[in-house]
């Protein structure tokens, strides 16, 4: 089984990236369970027609305890993607890490992967590694690499290095490490060699180079991946073509 | 409402089962706590506490450790104590905080693990469940990294008892009768989780024959040794002469062939009263002496349980009452109430009441009124009027 978190600036693309990549995955025949773990609860919804799952926090605190099955809080997508997403407490109370951690406990309860099986399991996390609860997707059992997306924009390589760094620090803890570095271009002056040296300095690899494309913005107001939307695009063939690097290196 | 005991106890916690279980082991048992925590569980709780040394530590993790997520001083302070009191493995024990926080309890113990080469594991309690789960988390983990299948079974038919703890058993006697019990009924005692066996002896269990849960605490480590070790299992307690009978008989029925059983699903009972009593408590030991006083009073008798149990332990009449509204409202129109004094309040006024105290409900507090009813007539200790 292939599982991967997905880290990355705010606003930076991660959602569509990962959306992209589970469609990819399922285009090319695997069984994939794709788990937004931002308390916005907006990963899944481009490969579910705009017609968004029940987020799990929404669900314990409309009916005041967790599910019995996962049938109301997991639904399969384009390809069959099983969409799941943590969703998080009332804006401005609780704790979202925590709910991360419920979430992910639960799944494990209602024993998501022995039922379902997959493939290739995504999980979509919020901006950077802010406290316990976000480093959750990155802990023994669940992903075992991390994609860092990032754009060329200073900010987006100040969080990407912030990621990487936490990362590092939990060597000696048995997480996931690094895997490597998508490039979602902004049409930044110079983009890819900021990117480059940031990668070289870190150590890491850009294994995804995603052109700025209208397309992704025009199948997204249709509530489609450009995956689905139209997979002979040059944008969909790069995610394909990171689908099946992936996959091969697993193997 | 949900979640409101007005009248009533809460039962000991997950982080106190945790410690009561891995109590006489060797073991260096570290709660990832505030400080006072510690006081409840060895004031209340923890009835070998002044007689019987143990290595249970509190990591005393303060406000800013917290905020920080500061795990090295953790780290730290456990390799240090470890290095100098040499334990037979170190676990630590998850709490409020540490959960709140989403403290990585099985990573540090890896890290420690590391460092120290002594076996270490962390067990994710919060404090929010109940003694069974932490009970069932520390044994599940002495068996998943001490145990393992003995090829050579003893020549001598071993029992090992599972499911000894003084939150259940109190320190009355009970699991010394249960060991005569064995002995007079021509078997040995193997290994017993977790009252007077050592480590080295409970990682022998896969030698014996059959297990016997005497607490709902150990039913996943019945199931993991059946699954794993191929020992059958028989749930059930031998309270009482008739029933002690009836796990006998279960017993030797499970030797003959493999199979694993409930004993209280078992025996028959000639319902000859009208009366109707209530037992509250934990599944095994209230469903056993359920079996009892219906054998031998032949009194219907309905068990009332506030605690984590499962489906096949429980008979068709009995109840799971997590609330405390579901019991009062269960306890309607019976005759005769056993259960911990605490539960006095909630007695029907026509009922006669049989205090049975239970250390996981009512701490110390009636420890020395607990009786021992192992293999016992029960009018050797008052029985039912």
């Amino acid at each position: 089984m292939l599982k991967l978190a997905i880290y990355g600036k705010g606003g930076i693309g991660k959602s569509t990236t990962t959306s992209n990549l589970a469609a990819a995955f399922a285009t090319l025949g695997k069984k994939v369970i794709q788990i937004g773990c931002d308390p916005k609860a907006d990963s899944t919804i481009n490969l579910l027609n705009g017609d968004p799952v029940k987020p799990v926090m929404n669900y314990i605190r409309e009916f005041d305890e967790e599910p019995e099955t996962l049938d109301p809080i997991a639904k399969e997508g384009f390809g069959g993607v099983l969409c799941i997403e943590t969703g998080g407490p009332t804006p401005g109370l609780g704790c979202a890490g925590r709910g991360i951690i419920t979430t992910f406990s639960l799944l494990e309860d209602l024993e998501l992967f022995e039922i379902y099986k997959p493939d290739v399991v995504l999980y979509d996390v919020l901006g950077d590694v802010v406290c316990g609860g976000f480093a959750a997707p990155i802990r023994e059992g669940y992903a075992s690499e991390i994609l860092i997306v990032t754009s060329g924009e200073k900010m987006a390589l100040y969080a990407a290095n912030n990621i990487n760094t936490a990362v590092n620090n939990f060597e000696d803890r048995g997480y996931a490490t690094v895997k490597g570095i998508i490039l979602n271009r902004r049409n930044v002056e110079n983009e890819r060699e900021k990117v480059e040296e940031f990668a070289k300095n870190s150590g890491l690899e850009i294994i995804a180079d995603i052109p700025r494309s209208q397309d992704i913005i025009h199948y997204e107001d249709l509530g489609k991946t450009v995956v689905e939307g139209d997979p002979q695009l040059q944008v969909s063939k790069v995610y394909l073509d990171l689908a099946k690097r992936l996959l091969e290196d697993k193997e | 409402m949900k979640q409101v005991a007005g009248l009533i106890s809460t039962y000991s916690s997950d982080e106190f089962g945790i410690c009561s279980a891995l109590y006489e082991l060797g073991g260096m048992v570290v709660m990832h706590d505030a400080s006072g925590c510690n006081s409840t569980y060895t004031t209340h709780d923890e009835p070998r506490w002044y007689d019987m040394e143990s290595m249970i530590y509190i990591s005393a993790i303060s406000e800013m450790e917290a905020i920080m997520g500061d795990d090295d001083k953790l780290i730290h302070d456990v390799i240090e104590t470890a290095q100098q009191m040499k334990p037979k493995f170190i676990a630590l024990v998850g709490a409020p905080i540490p959960y709140m926080i989403g403290t990585d309890l099985k990573a540090i113990a890896a890290v420690i693990e590391e460092e120290t080469g002594i076996p270490s594991f962390g067990l994710e309690a919060n404090g929010m469940n109940g003694y069974l789960s932490g009970i069932s988390m520390a044994f599940d983990a002495i068996v998943d990294r001490f145990c393992k299948k003995e090829v050579l079974k003893s020549t001598q038919t071993k029992v090992n008892i599972l499911g000894a703890t003084p939150l259940d058993f109190s320190l009355n006697g009970s699991i010394d009768s249960i060991r005569r019990w064995i002995k007079n009924i021509g078997m040995q005692t193997g290994a017993c989780f977790a009252m007077g066996s050592s480590l080295e002896e409970l990682s022998k269990a896969g030698k014996a024959q059959v297990n016997l849960v005497i607490s709902y605490g150990a039913m996943e480590i019945a199931k993991k040794m059946e699954e794993e070790f191929d020992i059958p299992y028989v749930v059930g307690v031998p309270v009482g002469k008739l029933f002690a009978a009836t796990v006998e008989h279960c017993l030797k029925e499970s030797l003959e062939t493999g199979k694993s059983q409930v004993v209280c699903q078992k025996y028959k009972a000639d319902i000859r009263s009208e009366k109707k009593a209530a037992i509250i408590g934990e599944s095994v030991y209230a469903t056993s002496l359920a079996g009892e006083i219906e054998q031998q009073y032949g009194i219907s008798c309905e068990v009332l349980c506030p605690l984590e149990t499962e489906e096949m332990i429980l008979r068709s009449m009995d109840k799971q009452t997590p609330e405390e509204d579901d019991l009062m409202e269960a306890l309607e129109g019976m005759d005769i109430v056993i259960a911990d004094p605490l539960y006095k309040p909630l007695c029907p006024k026509k009922a006669s009441f049989y205090p049975l105290g239970h250390i996981a409900f009512s701490g110390r507090i009636y420890e020395n009124k607990i009786p021992d009813l192992i293999d016992r007539e029960f009018e050797e200790t008052g029985g039912l009027r």
